[in-house]
């Protein structure tokens, strides 16, 4: 085991380090290709060799521990990011830096880091599964789309200078780190993996180093930086304590009054990590970078990085003050999102809304901490990664093949690429249209809040409501356009034979998973998420999803109904696309109508985003308001009590 | 096919083409208390794709041509037209005018002329009755 | 009786329940009106002949949406009423309410496409409202299902009066009925022609008048939850509820969206969160 977890690591490291160095495209495509199926056959090996399903600990081969190596590492990221501060001109990401190397050095030449366990270095149970196979198909399909879009984006973006060798070793050595966050039981180990994570996407975010991208890659090294600090000063506050740095012992139950303090420092690491709603702005930005960034930051790994520590803290945190301000903060952060994603037209914005939302929800539940509600995270962790993926590179291709990212010019797109449109429309039913996967995940969710007792519960209740109600309807509008009609000259026909096969191939396999996850839902709660949310909670077994046969028919007549009725739509051509009302006046297929004076207008239909009832930014900036003071009470709170 | 529900559920498109709008007070008078025309089952759906009866009031001229025949091609069939008042039926006292064409027949085929300027209620009535014994005989022939 | 036996019989009878309030509706208004209205069977009449009519499709995805329309309305009924979980059901319902929007969102004409989105902007308005309700219910019951909600001794309606108050209030955006007629309308020359329907003829039309007998039987079934103790009393209500619906729609103009949207929200947290608030901090 422990040789298969350190060449998962390890394998995407090398690689990316070998990219680093092939310039020419053919040898880079076929690199790619062969490590991308390589660390997808290595994680699923992994998973198989995991046994019985119980929690494993193990160290090195050999016994070896990594000792000064952590520090020389975590030195090396403060001087990287001094260093690229400075010669962008930024102060603030070198003080957090260097208050991070601060407390390092503080720690390791201090003698106040306990040895770590060398059989205890790794722990890797269900939940790490589930991240493994995340990150380990996920992540290499989004590689792998990366050769087929990257090319056109550099066509189509001739300004840009490409740096694609950078683009994969960068794409590679995330996973790598990825990998190493979710198995590291150690929570040193745990935050150099972290930090790499938040300097791969920094410079992941400022690809096409415009001054616009620099930016935002510095609000998001900026936002990450505060939570590793957070990080930081949690492993300070932990260094007194025994097994402090054992995260299954600190999350094994209850945390005492002791250790909350370092808690909620973790969360706050975790709340910045996955873009909860004080840091939501460094997702945002994130969306100027080429789609196959926003795809692996939004669904495989980074914000998953950052749930995936909140729900390994949640039997720490449950029932605590500093659980119920994390909730506050997930569920609140679902809800603003929402309604900002209702006015935005920006696709790729409306989908980065709405995994702000989704991970919103993972937050919440992970706060509130019961078994239901973890089995509820773990459920949308697992579904939104798929799902995401696929509606992220879908939305790469159009843009690369439409230039455009509005929704509102997807207009009539069954109709121009009728194959595109099925794999979005399942990627949509994936995240929400159907009674399954993340609805499912609602359902049970509401069932667990109706058991959380006074002002938080009817809360949590009444936000759910309306936050569920707003993701119908950014979905809903989407959705009208994608499925629209109209007749299409032969060269709009052509736009779709111009996918790459790397994009047909990435996407395909996407959305073949979201239908398998569809079908196997029960399967999965049974054998792999329901015994986990048993295990971290050490709780009394329990059936967590109740599903009679009727319902599973509903779910899979949703699941397959819209993409199936898009690929039978587009091949008939027995309709009348003119024949629709428009008072009598003469219009056409091609959506042109008579006007005044024997001209023609074309004829635009526009969706709603409900101008003068909410305001998007003025809701984004109350949403970022309250909670930022939640997430300060928390911290601050905790540090004076611990003072 | 089993018996025929048209005679209970005849919904009407009302077009007014060139007109003095007296016949249209009369159409609308039909839907009123004195007459109400719904306990017969007739609906004045204002669109074509849910009509059954096309009920034109005025004659046609050069602007309207496009829109009667557009209105009529999209009621789906079967389907007949009534003709309502003299200038319907024959382009009426607008009918040596520059731009009228004449009649509603001279662009769509009509099934029923209701005579009268204006046409009363009572006529119009039974033209929709005639109308829905046409529309009887157009299903029969279809089916 | 065996709970899928109800489900089965909510498929057959709500047709017929629906048709019939929606000509004893029409009768009702008619009167209010100072006419007599079409016979009781109208409804019946009028989906009949446009079974009879022909069906002109402006493109290959509206009738099966359609059809997804109906058969998820109905389904929401017989799951509800076969046992299966209430708040899975709220679910289910705003999927089938999806469907028509997205049936009428793909015609081109801009009528039918006004329709749509305003269709979507109630379905914002009123699904919070759906979702509370029946989570309200479930909670002051301790039930999961209808019949369990039914077998409870706790009478609902004396713990959620808000929600009753508020669901009145929601029903008619459910029901279609001014001034919250917003995405469609059965009266001519308004500035929507028909709206959502506006491009749908013949079965189409068909499909979507027997959806909206499933719903308002489905609406039924959720008044009769309130009064658990007494399926009679229930009915009795929801007719009072419909007869004021009814004397709303006749004596109101058509709300702009906005206000629509607005009211429906403070409504639902007001009454709904409030009621909801005081179960849970009373602890019930």
């Amino acid at each position: 085991m422990s040789e298969l977890i350190v060449f998962l690591i390890a394998f995407p490291v090398v690689v990316s380090g070998v990219l680093l160095v092939v310039t020419k495209g053919n040898i880079r495509n076929a690199l790619v290709v062969g490590a991308c199926v390589v660390v997808a056959a290595a994680s699923l090996i992994t998973v198989f060799t995991f046994g019985n399903g119980n929690a494993l600990f193990f160290g090195l081969p050999g016994g070896v521990t990594p000792g000064h190596l952590v520090l020389v590492m975590d030195a090396a990221i403060a001087v990287f990011i001094v260093v690229v501060s400075l010669q962008n001109g930024r102060v603030v990401a070198p003080i957090m830096a260097a208050a991070q190397l601060g407390i390092a050095l503080y720690l390791d030449l201090g003698g106040h880091l306990p040895d770590p366990d060398p059989s205890r270095l790794f722990w890797f149970d269900r939940l790490t599964m589930v991240m493994v196979l995340v990150i380990g198909i996920v992540g290499p399909l989004i590689c792998i789309h990366a050769l087929g879009y990257m090319r056109d984006y550099q066509r189509s973006n001739p300004m840009i200078r490409g740096r694609r060798t950078s683009f994969f070793f960068l794409l590679f050595l995330f996973l790598g780190a990825m990998f190493g966050l979710v198995v590291s039981n150690d929570l040193p180990m745990m935050s150099v993996f972290w930090e790499i994570t938040t300097i791969c996407s920094f410079l992941l975010i400022g690809y096409t180093r415009t001054e616009e991208t620099i930016g935002y890659a510095f609000d998001a090294l900026n936002m990450n930086l505060l939570g590793g600090l957070g990080f930081s000063v949690a492993m300070l506050l932990l260094s007194g304590q025994p097994d402090g740095m054992d995260l299954a012992r600190l999350t094994a139950g209850p945390a005492g009054a002791a250790l909350l303090p370092a808690i909620a420092l973790l969360c706050l690491a975790g709340i910045t990590k996955s873009a909860q709603m004080p840091f939501s702005s460094w997702l945002l930005g994130a969306m100027y970078a080429p789609s196959p960034t926003s795809a692996l930051l939004h669904s495989s790994t980074m914000v998953k990085a950052g749930v995936f520590l909140l729900l390994r803290l949640s039997p720490a945190m449950a029932g605590s003050a500093v659980g119920m301000m994390v909730a506050f903060v997930g569920l609140l952060t679902f809800l603003f999102a929402s309604m900002v994603a209702v006015t935005e037209r920006n696709t790729k914005k409306v989908l980065a809304y709405s995994t702000i939302g989704s991970l919103g929800l993972i937050v919440g539940c992970a706060g509130i901490g019961t078994p239901e509600l973890v089995w509820v995270g773990v459920m949308i962790v697992i579904f939104h990664a798929v799902a995401k993926a696929l509606l992220f590179l879908v939305v790469g291709t159009l843009e690369n093949r439409l230039y455009t990212k509005d929704m509102e010019n997807f207009d009539t797109l069954l109709s121009r690429m009728p194959r595109v449109s099925a794999l979005a429309l399942t990627g949509i039913a994936g995240m929400f249209i159907a009674p399954f996967g993340i609805v499912v995940a609602k359902w049970t969710a509401i069932r667990a809040f109706l058991e959380v007792p006074g002002f938080e519960g009817a809360t949590f209740l009444i936000i759910m409501a309306f936050g569920s109600s707003l993701t119908i309807f950014y979905w809903g509008k989407l959705l009208i356009k994608i499925l629209s009609m109209r007749s299409i000259e032969p060269y709009e026909r052509s736009v779709e034979d111009r996918v790459t096969r790397y994009e047909w191939f990435a996407e395909i396999v996407l959305a073949v998973g979201v239908v398998g996850i569809a079908a196997g839902l029960g399967w999965i709660s049974d054998h792999v998420v329901g015994p986990y949310a048993l295990a971290a909670f050490s709780a009394t077994p329990r059936v967590f999803l109740n599903l009679s046969p009727a319902m599973i028919i509903v779910m899979l007549v949703a699941v397959l109904f819209l993409p199936a009725l898009a690929l039978w739509a587009s091949r008939r051509s027995d309709y009348d696309l003119a024949d629709f009302y428009t008072s009598g006046r003469t219009a056409n297929a091609g959506h042109l109508m008579g006007a005044a004076l024997g001209g023609t207008r074309t004829v635009t239909l526009r969706n709603y985003y409900l101008e003068g009832v909410i305001d998007g930014s003025l809701v984004f900036r109350s949403g970022t308001a309250v909670c930022g003071v939640i997430l300060a009470g928390m911290v601050l709170v905790g540090l004076v009590v611990r003072a | 096919m089993p018996m025929s529900l048209f005679k209970r559920s005849p919904w009407i498109l009302h077009y007014d083409g060139s007109s003095c709008n007296g016949c249209d007070i009369e159409v609308l008078a039909c839907l009123t208390p004195l007459y109400d025309v719904e306990r017969f089952g007739v609906v004045n759906t204002g669109n074509p794709k849910h009509a059954d009866i096309l009920l034109v009031t005025g004659s046609v001229n050069e602007r309207n041509i496009e829109i009667i025949q557009n209105l009529y091609r999209q009621m789906p069939d079967p389907k007949v037209v009534v003709a309502v008042g003299a200038c319907a039926c024959s382009g009426g006292i607008f009918a040596r005018a520059y731009n009228i064409q004449g009649g509603i027949d001279q662009v769509v085929p009509v099934d029923v002329y209701v005579p009268g300027c204006a046409a009363r209620p009572e006529s119009i009535i039974d033209g929709v009755v005639s109308g829905i014994a046409a529309l009887e005989q157009k299903r029969k022939r279809s089916a | 009786m065996n709970p899928l036996a109800y489900g089965l019989l909510f498929v057959v009878v709500a047709p017929i329940f629906g048709g019939l309030l929606a000509g004893v509706d029409r009768i009702v208004s008619a009167r209010m009106q100072g006419r007599i209205g079409p016979p009781l069977l109208q409804p019946f009449y009028d989906v009949g002949k446009l079974f009879q009519k022909e069906a002109r499709q402006v493109n290959p995805v509206v009738e099966p949406l359609l059809l997804g329309h109906v058969g998820f309305m109905a389904a929401a009924g017989a799951l509800a009423l076969g046992g299966t979980d209430l708040i899975f059901i709220a679910f289910v319902f705003a999927l089938a309410a999806l469907c028509l929007v997205l049936a009428a969102g793909s015609v081109n004409s801009p009528y039918s496409f006004a329709g749509a989105e305003r269709e979507l902007v109630v379905l914002l308005a009123s699904e919070p409202f759906f979702i509370l309700m029946l989570a309200a219910i479930c909670k002051v019951t301790s039930a999961s299902t209808f019949a369990g909600v039914l077998a409870s001794p706790v009478m609902v309606a004396l713990e959620l009066p808000g929600v009753l108050l508020a669901f009145l209030f929601v029903a008619t955006i459910k029901l279609r009925k001014s001034p919250f007629d917003i995405s469609t309308s059965h009266h001519p020359h308004q500035e929507l022609v028909n709206g959502l329907t506006s491009d749908m003829s013949g079965r189409l039309l068909a499909y979507v008048e027997m959806a909206h007998w499933y719903e308002s039987a489905l609406l039924c079934a959720f008044v009769v939850l309130f009064f658990n103790w007494s399926v009679p009393l229930g009915l009795l209500a929801f007719a009072i509820a419909y007869g004021l619906e009814v004397l709303v729609d006749n004596s109101t103009s058509r709300a702009k969206w906005q206000l629509v949207l607005r009211s429906t929200w403070a409504v639902t947290l007001l009454f709904t969160g409030g009621n909801v608030l005081a179960l849970f901090l009373l602890g019930r």
